[in-house]
């Protein structure tokens, strides 16, 4: 049995386009989080929530576009609370995030299987792939005319937010607070509340990544869905050095690696045999053996986790 | 003064785990739970319910084990996201050793497989504590990373290297420890274990260790500011090494009694339950403190089959406990917060 490289190869830049998206919204959201000096680490327990969100309220009214901003009010409000608690209140941010994420983890299975014991909404709609039928024309159609609005969104908010934290005084800001909160605050600059807005902003977006789950990776909903997936997003920021356009190859070197494996253990006919889960192991390893590649000169934002008083 | 602020923080502590608990019966009573059955289950079961002083001193010794290296780690100010990560290779090892050095005799074998399973923890935290030390690499990140990859390392090992020869339908199951294999009942008919008394003595030994040295000024530094600690002339990267490689060898440990003194085998459902992230709340509610993590622990271990049983009993998922953990964290974080605040003035 032979299949052409060239199937392979589409499969493989399908999939990564479809995956990639997840990651990118989280990973933008998190480094302007954390470029003002708050790590969500609860990132997980939001998309989580956003995506059981999007389950229901696509299902209730058939409508994809409110379900997802029903999600994203909820992330906001969650967003609000870790945001009010890490900086106003100045808690640890990591149990705090920590806590946001069991907070979730535990609320969104029970809220969907109250709802539907049977495991499965059975009518989830999700948004169209953006140019309808010509998803199916071969290669092009399938690697990129497939895709929903979302995952070419993704692409654009990476210059975009690359162009925000660079190029645009509120942006400047936003380092400023995570740089050095004292000297921004004796240039007027009312840290806090930046800092409040920049996580503001990193919550929305793990929603979007959470609603943008629910329709491009499994049907129905189980339990850890996201299954540490939200986590890796604080790996890649990091090995991106906080920059968007690294956090980009990192979220498609990733997916690529998972995307190859995937094909493989399923071509090779594996199935639940033994090796398959090392080959699942893959881009995880992968990450970290890009650690002393990149990590190496890796530098967070110097009042990362550290509250600011002013006074 | 130290006794009133002892008892603010315990009061503290109690409104926070008393919200928690009271968000959990508010969910099960929505999903139409009768709300005696609810209280009743959640504070009697535990003890009532056969096998449930067992599951207790079982997930004690886990979580005592585990949030005693979790709170040694956070002492110099890192954090061991991955005690879960630990923990399963610390239960593969104690099979990797059964079944590959089954020549070694008896005693020698059963010592091997206990030391093993630390070893394997140990190993297995030994990646993030290089990275940490040598290329500065976060910590969390890559224990992060190395919890996925334990899982599957997990999965591999009781689908081939480790699994038993004998089931019949391919199964990825280990065999059964024979009974000289098991850690042993103190009192023959009481199911607690030796395993019970050798971690409060390790808590105990810990607390000579850690608390009453100069040891703990050390980690304390290093965990509040790497500047200071460097002007201080402490040794930044042996305070690291060491505190990780207590960790992972403690979660590794913590398998091992898990498998040697509860489960006896290894299957895919001993991977579901995630204790590591339970053991860091054991950790922050126990304060750091060594005999403290000991006490909460206790609790913790009481609290989640209590919780457990409370969402069976009403057909909610247990998972209903993760969200009751999540409110009881940050509750305790606030408790901490207000009492800290008071005090300092």
């Amino acid at each position: 049995m032979t299949i052409a490289i060239s199937d392979i190869a589409i499969a493989v830049l399908s999939t990564t386009l479809q995956l990639s998206p997840f990651y990118l919204f989280a990973g933008m959201g998190e480094i302007v989080s954390e470029k003002s000096g708050v790590a969500n680490m609860g990132l997980e327990g939001i998309m989580l929530l956003s995506l059981v969100t999007t389950f229901i309220v696509d299902f209730m009214t058939g409508n994809p576009w409110f379900a997802m901003l029903v999600a994203l009010a909820i992330a906001l409000v969650i967003g609000i609370c870790f945001a009010f608690l890490a900086i106003q209140v100045r808690l640890d941010q990591i149990a705090l995030g920590l806590s946001i994420y069991l907070f979730g983890l535990g609320l969104s299975f029970v809220i969907f299987t109250t709802l539907y014991p049977t495991g499965l909404t059975p009518n989830y709609v999700g948004l169209p792939p953006i140019f309808g039928g010509w998803g199916k024309v071969p290669v092009v159609g399938i690697i990129f005319l497939k895709q929903n609005i979302l995952a070419y969104v993704s692409l654009v908010a990476v210059p975009l937010t690359a162009y925000f934290l660079n190029r645009t005084s509120l942006g400047l800001r936003v380092r400023a607070v995570g740089e050095n909160p004292k000297a921004a605050d004796n240039m007027g600059v009312n840290v806090n509340k930046v800092r409040f807005l920049a996580t503001l902003f990193g919550a929305v977006m793990f929603g979007i990544s959470g609603s943008y789950f629910a329709g491009n990776f499994v049907a129905g909903f189980q339990t850890d869905i996201i299954a540490g997936r939200g986590f890796i997003v604080l790996a890649m920021i990091y090995f991106a050095n906080w920059r968007p356009d690294r956090t980009l190859f990192a979220a498609l070197a990733f997916n690529v690696v998972y995307a190859l494996q995937n094909e493989y253990v399923t071509i090779s006919g594996f199935g639940v045999a033994s090796v398959s889960t090392l080959f699942n192991m893959l881009p995880y390893v992968f990450l970290l053996v890009l650690i002393p590649v990149f990590g190496r000169k890796a530098r967070a934002p110097k009042f990362l986790l550290k509250p600011y008083r002013k006074g | 003064m130290q006794g009133l602020r002892w008892l603010q923080t315990t009061a503290y502590n109690a409104l926070a785990i008393g919200l928690g608990i009271i968000a959990g019966l508010a969910v099960v009573v929505y999903a139409g739970g009768h709300i005696g059955v609810a209280l009743s289950s959640l504070f009697l079961n535990p003890i009532t319910l056969s096998g449930g002083i067992q599951q207790i001193f079982v997930r004690f010794v886990m979580f005592y084990a585990m949030g005693l290296g979790i709170g040694i780690a956070l002492k110099a100010g890192l954090w061991n996201i991955g005690a879960q990560g630990q923990l399963l290779v610390g239960m593969v090892m104690v099979f990797v050793v059964y079944t590959f050095l089954a020549f070694f005799p008896w005693p020698l074998l059963y010592l091997a497989m206990i030391l093993g399973a630390a070893l394997g923890g140990l190993l297995w935290i030994a990646v993030p504590t290089i990275l940490r030390v040598k290329f500065g690499a976060n910590e969390i990140v890559v224990t992060i990373l190395l919890n996925v990859v334990a899982l599957n390392f997990a999965f591999y090992m009781l689908s081939g290297p480790i699994k038993s020869r004998g089931t019949a339908l391919g199964f990825p199951l280990t065999d059964i420890l024979p009974p000289r294999f098991q850690i042993p009942n103190i009192v023959a008919g009481l199911p607690i274990t030796y395993a019970v008394p050798g971690t409060i003595a390790i808590g105990i030994l810990l607390y000579f260790m850690v608390e009453r040295t100069s040891f703990r000024v050390k980690a304390n530094t290093v965990g509040e500011s790497i500047e200071t600690a460097k002007y201080a002339g402490i040794s930044i990267p042996r305070v690291m090494t060491i505190t990780m490689l207590a960790a992972g060898a403690l979660a590794g440990l913590a398998g091992a009694t898990y498998i040697m003194g509860y489960r006896y085998e290894l299957d895919i459902g001993s991977f579901s339950t995630n204790y590591g992230l339970v053991a860091i709340i054991v950790a922050l509610v126990g304060r750091k403190h060594m005999l403290g993590i000991g006490i909460s622990a206790l609790f913790f271990a009481y609290m989640t089959i209590g919780a457990e049983s409370m969402a069976l009993a009403a057909n909610v998922p247990t998972y209903v406990v993760f969200a009751m953990e999540g409110i009881m964290m940050i509750g305790i974080l606030l408790g901490n917060y207000l009492s800290e605040r008071r005090f300092a003035g």
